[in-house]
């Protein structure tokens, strides 16, 4: 880093910047925590709000919940604190097309159901909330049953005060080569909806804050390298809101519109560069469906109600392209994971940082897993495995579901913090009420993001998967934070 | 084997080193003409380079190393360029960094205030968050943040207040702290900011200016109505290998996608534009360390005096060194060390003058040179060692240049002759001081040389490198020619048979002048031709000035900008201002004057817009070539006529009828110069044109100043005092008060060449007394021969006070020939050729015999004072 700059980012306006940021960064929490449960919905609280307290999964009978499950429905059960009894509230189906209707259908009957049962026909009394549809600063916050429209809901939703797009993926080039590349498009409003101080300057707008990170690994070499970018909405960082078409700098994501009358397909194009000589130009084509995690489209984050988001996942993409690294371009290929996600809400502050998973079984199927760590040690009850099977059906189970084992350690020397270099995960598979265990392996050790821009270090990098024989059943990302120092108060 | 002794330390110790401590009083005289030339070198480097450094890209603190920027053609770039660039790069990794400037000032502090009393700061628009990429550079294994900032700063989102970032030493100097408003005057209005923050200072980087204030780009955008539009874009590329290249690569790309016929931008490098100061400015400075080497030149001639009269005083030891044999190199060799460790001493003694000089000289020089070129506040000169091992090597080996022929002189007479001659003068002058042949062929070769043209630089500046060196001939010349002058004195006067003892004795020495009287008296010679000619310079400049000045502010009021302090600050008056003055009832007529820097041919000059009728009514133009008709003046006909100052058309090359292409947005346009006008506001020139059309090709309506006729009978004071109440950003003008401002800005911009010029005197003055001193100590066995004889000390006195004086007369009689021929070749040469600007020759009379009556009496009783000391000298006494 030039001495000059590396000083000038002391200087105090900066203050401006790095208050912007801890807000994004806060917010990474939420993408971690969402990640660890939006699909569940089911937890302590769900988007029925304090209503819903006391709600535990599975707990419905279970010939309903083989049903559903056999029709690829998410089940959860309510159990009604007073009397024990459960009931079936609420059902959500990822998948388009009949099944979408089918879910409708169901939904219907549950939401008599619930309506009866919120009505006090068969309970102690009225519990029902309203999900409120602002926040105090007049942000949207997710709202259940939302239709998604794509590619709409593909861009930006500046009504939401926290958005951003998330791909990483290992690639493999015709060199021999293996990498793994992480790219994360943010974007943080400063100003709520409604408000009227905005920037007289389209080109340097004050409403609006995009950070973005990208960062690649050669498995070959051991090198990682990794740079990260913040800029203002305008000129030089914007997120249209028709389609995917995010950019920062000379980063850009984007889904490619369809030639025409070819048959729609989605293709997603990222072009970025790391430093002077790392150069991404990659295409992503999905493999399988899209994923919307969370109670009828709605992801809860924390006890909070408010917190919660939209959460709609690619769990398994095709990746084609060309890197160039060092003047020297290769083609690769390979297989990428895309989050996308959009909220409003903070999380608890009573966690030190997160530990998050994306596993791409050679079996088709995909494994989120999401551990929240509190400043006890101990496993925050958010926290749950998601199975994504090879139909894109998710199911979940919560920390009595799964056990989170650390092997080895790294230290980092950069930032001193010493990380979980290899994690055991044992998760109970709903599908086949089976424990299965995986190994969580970094391709190279030191994948940290020092955060030189966010101030806050974290480790997320390409890892190999294998059972619990040693065989290699797979390919894996992993996130590491507050490890350099608790996030506690920060976010 | 026995060890060699160690010769050349045994002959420094004993030999050399005794005799500068018995001679405390000449030694350390000698020293200190030697420092003083040094510390005049020294310290006018020092002083350009504190004002030069003013003009570094600011943003440089800031970016650290930007790798090229684009400017607009003419005028600013719109923001939109911004995208357009990002498209057309694609995916090359390269941070633009959007920029834009503004000057501003702190509000007067009283009304009658002078032009320029008041600091201008320079305002930076910076996109202040996207910053923190600049510092993202180094990826991969780099550290984290360093440290996190403390204070409260303002969120982006916030737009209650324009915050503004300052430097530590304006903090330290006004107390600012966090929160604290401070108060300036921006374009034509006041303007409060509040102090956000103080900008770091990286290590390895120099501390930001205290005229350095940093804000938001879109706050000064505003602030300056100049939403949409920037100055500069800097291209800041990735850090790693090939930066060169890869820079070279995305230039290229920026010039292909270039329209040739309408060009959106100008590609340049950054280097290209940190040595725009240093371009603009190096002929200036060039010609001041020129100037600063004249007291150096003199102070050499004392030096080559002072080590002959070492080696003929110490004549006698010499024999005996080579007698117990000392070689000849050895002795040439001890003579050289001690020339050099003459001038390593008087070197350091000179840096350590040089830089308390330097501190008097820097203000002088920055406002001259920000006068002159740029805008810019100016910093105390902070001591440079490049600069000063620079001065310490010139002081050293001149000295040793001035000692090889002394120390020749020493090593090469055998000892035998050494020991025969003893007692007999030398002539240290050598053969070419006594030669008339060899000073004709000096004058008629700088004669020679005032015919060639300038050397050209890049910027436009312009050397005149044959003029200075036709000056070098003609004071060496003159100072050969001046031998000859003496002699003619001692005749002159034996001829004129005078009774008095002392003056006989005097002339006794001047009728056969030696080498000593010769290098005194062409010393002297140098001193006060250079001093006589820059004053014949400077008054003909300040009568040219006192005209042009009459002339040119014939107009009542003048209004700009309060913060316009110098030529080149971007303070304007916005449109409803300018208007609202205009329509003023007690105005007849108004001049509104727009204008901004264009470059021709990449060379930077001034574009005016004007009312050409109004200029010739109350301006009364001083025309190098008038308009051949009225056209220029109709605005029905001047569509494609400009005017042209004289260092316009001196820095381009051009004359009354030919075409010049004016760079505008979207193009070049033909104008035609349709008259040449003397004018001495600025060195880089200006081209006048009608301001509807400086309207119609750039859009603005930002008026640099509004010049004011008023009606019969109305009261200028009294629309002045009206004007600033109701517009307390402005500067509003008496005629009357501008031309006492106008001249004296002029004459501050000379205030270093008086400076320069006495120092000269007094190194001549001393030098001449150190002459007289040891060609009196020579002397004290015939002084001593004398007494014996009856002559009574003060009649030994006053041969001497007489010796010094008719030594002076030479110097001055031969001087002040040599300073007219000087003083033509500074007006008609050297400052034609460097600015452009002809003035009237002016020829100061009385400055001049006061000059002469100076260096008469200062030698005259420097001999006096060296008479009577020397009178006390015992015949035999060694020093």
């Amino acid at each position: 880093m030039t001495t000059a700059m590396h000083h000038f980012i002391n200087y105090k306006f900066w203050l401006a910047a790095r208050a912007v940021l801890a807000h994004l960064v806060a917010n990474e929490t939420k993408v971690a925590d969402s990640r660890g449960r939006s699909s569940v919905a089911t937890r302590r609280e769900t988007s029925f709000g304090r209503a819903f307290r006391g709600l535990k999964p599975h707990g419905y009978p279970q010939k309903v919940a083989q049903r559903l499950a056999a029709d690829g429905w998410v089940t959860w059960r309510v159990n009604r604190d007073a009397g024990g009894q459960g009931n079936v509230l609420r059902v959500t189906d990822p998948r388009a097309g009949s099944a979408g209707r089918r879910r409708d259908a169901v939904t219907k009957c549950v939401g008599w159901l619930v309506a009866g049962w919120l009505l006090g026909l068969g309970g102690p009394g009225p519990l029902w909330a309203e999900p409120a549809a602002h926040t105090a600063d007049g942000y949207a916050l997710p709202q259940p049953g939302r239709q998604f429209v794509f590619p709409r809901d593909h861009g930006s939703h500046p009504d939401f005060a926290i958005e951003w797009w998330y791909v990483t993926g290992h690639l493999f080039a015709t060199n021999q080569g293996q990498y793994g590349f992480q790219a994360t498009f943010f974007r943080k409003a400063l100003l709520a909806p409604g408000a009227t101080n905005r920037s007289a300057s389209a080109d340097f707008g004050n409403d609006q804050i995009y950070l973005a990170h990208m960062a690649l690994v050669d498995k070959n070499s051991g090198e990682f390298r990794y740079q990260e970018r913040l800029n203002r909405a305008g000129w030089d960082a914007a997120a249209a809101t028709n389609t995917l078409d995010v950019r920062n700098g000379n980063w850009t994501y984007r889904l490619l519109p369809s030639a025409p009358g070819a048959p729609a397909r989605e293709v997603f194009a990222l072009q970025a560069t790391i430093g002077a000589d790392v150069a991404l130009t990659l295409n992503f084509t999905p493999k399988k469906p899209l994923v919307v995690f969370g109670t009828n489209g709605v992801s809860r984050k924390a006890a909070d109600p408010q917190a919660a988001s939209h959460y709609l996942t690619y769990s398994r993409l095709a990746a084609t392209g060309t890197l160039t690294l060092d003047t020297t371009n290769v083609t690769v290929t390979g297989e990428a994971w895309m989050d996308h996600e959009f909220s409003s809400s903070q999380v608890g502050n009573d966690q030190v940082g997160w530990d998050w998973l994306s596993l791409q079984l050679f079996d088709g199927r995909e494994i989120m897993a999401y551990r929240m760590r509190r400043k006890d040690g101990t496993t925050d009850p958010y926290s749950t495995v998601a199975w994504v099977d090879q139909h894109s059906v998710v199911r979940q189970v919560g920390p009595d579901g799964f056990k989170w084992t650390v092997r080895e350690h790294w230290h980092s020397p950069k930032t001193g913090a010493d990380y979980p270099a290899k994690m055991q995960l044992a998760a109970l598979n709903p599908q086949t009420g089976q424990w299965e265990t995986f190994v969580v392996e970094p391709l190279v050790a030191d994948q940290e993001l020092a955060g030189k821009i966010g101030g806050v270090g974290y480790w997320e990098g390409a890892c190999r998967l294998r059972d619990a024989t040693g065989r290699e059943i797979g390919r894996a990302y992993m996130e590491l934070t507050g490890y350099g120092q608790s996030l506690e108060g920060k976010f | 084997m026995a060890a060699r002794p160690p010769v050349l330390r045994i002959l420094w110790t004993r030999f050399a080193w005794r005799h500068w401590r018995m001679a405390p009083v000449s030694s350390g005289l000698l020293l200190l003409i030697l420092a003083l030339g040094v510390a005049a070198f020294f310290s006018i480097r020092l002083a350009n380079q504190a004002a030069v450094a003013g003009f570094e890209n600011f943003t440089d603190l800031i970016t650290a190393e930007s790798d090229g920027l684009i400017t607009a053609p003419v005028g600013t770039l719109p923001t939109s360029v911004l995208l357009d660039l990002r498209q057309l790069l694609g995916n090359t990794p390269v941070n633009l960094v959007p920029v834009l400037e503004t000057s501003a000032v702190p509000p007067r502090r009283a009304d009658t205030e002078g032009i320029g009393a008041r600091p201008t700061l320079q305002i930076l628009g910076l996109d202040l968050p996207a910053l923190v990429n600049l510092a993202g550079q180094a990826y991969g294994s780099g550290g984290g943040l360093a440290g996190t900032p403390g204070g409260a700063g303002r969120r982006i989102g916030d737009q209650s207040a324009a915050d503004v970032y300052i430097s530590a030493a304006l903090a330290r100097r006004d107390g600012l702290t966090n929160g604290s408003i401070l108060s300036l005057v921006i374009n034509d209005r006041p303007a409060e900011l509040r102090v956000a923050g103080v900008i770091p200072t990286p290590p390895g980087r120099p501390a930001a200016p205290a005229s350095l204030l940093i804000m938001d780009l879109p706050d000064l955008q505003a602030l300056t109505d100049k939403t949409g539009q920037l100055d500069r874009i800097e291209f800041v590329l990735e850090a790693g290998p090939h930066r060169a290249e890869r820079w070279a690569r995305i230039k290229a790309q920026l010039e292909a996608a270039n329209s040739p016929t309408a060009p959106r931008w100008v590609v340049s490098s950054s280097a290209a534009r940190r040595d725009a100061g240093l371009t603009m400015t190096r002929a200036f400075r060039l010609n001041l360390t020129i100037l600063s080497l004249l007291a150096l030149l003199v102070g050499l001639y004392l030096v080559f005096q002072g080590l002959q009269g070492a080696v003929v005083r110490r004549r006698s030891e010499i024999a005996i060194l080579r007698s117990l044999g000392v070689t000849s190199g050895q002795i040439q060799g001890a003579w050289l060390v001690e020339a050099a460790v003459v001038g390593l001493a008087g070197g350091l003694l000179g840096l350590a003058l040089g830089w308390l000089g330097a501190q008097l000289a820097v203000q002088t020089v920055g406002r001259t040179m920000h006068a002159l070129y740029f805008g810019r506040a100016v910093e105390a000169a902070a001591f440079d060692f490049k600069e000063a091992l620079l001065a310490l090597t010139v002081a050293v080996a001149a000295s040793t240049l001035a000692g090889w022929r002394p120390a020749r002189l020493a090593a090469n007479t055998p000892p035998a002759q050494i020991a025969a001659r003893a007692g007999s003068a030398s002539d240290p002058g050598g053969r070419w001081l006594n030669h008339p042949g060899f000073g004709l062929a000096l004058l008629v070769a700088g004669g020679l040389l005032t015919t060639l043209p300038p050397v050209r630089m890049d910027g436009g500046g312009r050397l005149p490198v044959a003029a200075y060196a036709a000056a070098l001939c003609w004071i060496f010349g003159a100072g050969v020619f001046a031998g000859q002058i003496l002699s003619g004195l001692g005749r002159l006067i034996q001829w004129l048979k005078i009774e008095s003892v002392p003056l006989r004795l005097a002339c006794s020495h001047l009728r056969a002048p030696g080498g000593r009287h010769r290098l005194a008296v062409a010393g002297l010679v140098c001193a006060v031709g250079m001093t006589a000619g820059m004053a014949i310079l400077v008054s003909s400049f300040d009568l040219t000035m006192r005209g042009w000045i009459a002339r040119t502010f014939q107009a009542d009021v003048y209004a700009t900008s309060d913060g316009d302090q110098t030529a080149s600050t971007i303070n304007r008056i916005v449109p409803a201002t300018w208007q609202s003055i205009a329509a003023d009832p007690a105005v007849k007529q108004a001049n509104v004057i727009q204008g901004g820097e264009i470059f021709i041919n990449g060379v930077s000059t001034l574009l005016v817009g004007h009312d050409p009728r109004f200029y010739r009514d109350y301006s009364h133009p001083a025309w190098v070539s008038a308009p051949r008709d009225d056209a220029v003046f109709d605005a029905a006909r001047n569509a494609e006529l400009v005017l042209a100052s004289e260092s316009f058309c001196e820095r381009f090359r051009l004359h009354r009828g030919d075409v010049v292409r004016v760079p505008i947005p979207g193009g070049d346009r033909p104008v035609t110069i349709a008259g040449v006008y003397a004018d001495y506001g600025n060195e880089r020139g200006s081209l006048l044109i009608e301001r509807r059309q400086f309207t119609n090709w750039f859009g603005s309506q930002l008026a640099a100043s509004v010049i004011l006729a008023l009606q019969p009978g109305e009261d200028p004071e009294a629309l002045r005092a009206k004007l600033r109440l109701a517009h307390p950003g402005l500067g509003v003008y008496t005629s009357g008060f501008l031309r006492g401002e106008a001249l004296r800005i002029f004459r501050q911009t000379f205030a270093v060449t008086y400076a320069l010029e006495l120092i000269g005197i007094i190194v001549a003055v001393a030098g001449l007394a150190f002459t007289m001193s040891s060609l009196l100590w020579e002397r004290r066995n015939d002084l001593a021969t004398l007494r014996a004889l009856g002559l009574r000390r003060r009649e030994l006195s006053a041969a001497a006070a007489l010796e010094g004086g008719l030594l002076a007369v030479a110097g001055l009689v031969a001087g002040l020939l040599v300073s007219l021929a000087l003083g033509w070749l500074l007006i008609f040469r050297i400052n034609k050729q460097t600015f452009g600007w002809t003035l009237q020759t002016d020829l100061p009379g009385a400055q001049l015999l006061v000059l002469a009556l100076l260096v008469l009496a200062s030698a005259t009783l420097a001999g006096w004072l060296a008479g009577r000391w020397a009178t006390r000298l015992p015949a035999e006494r060694e020093e």
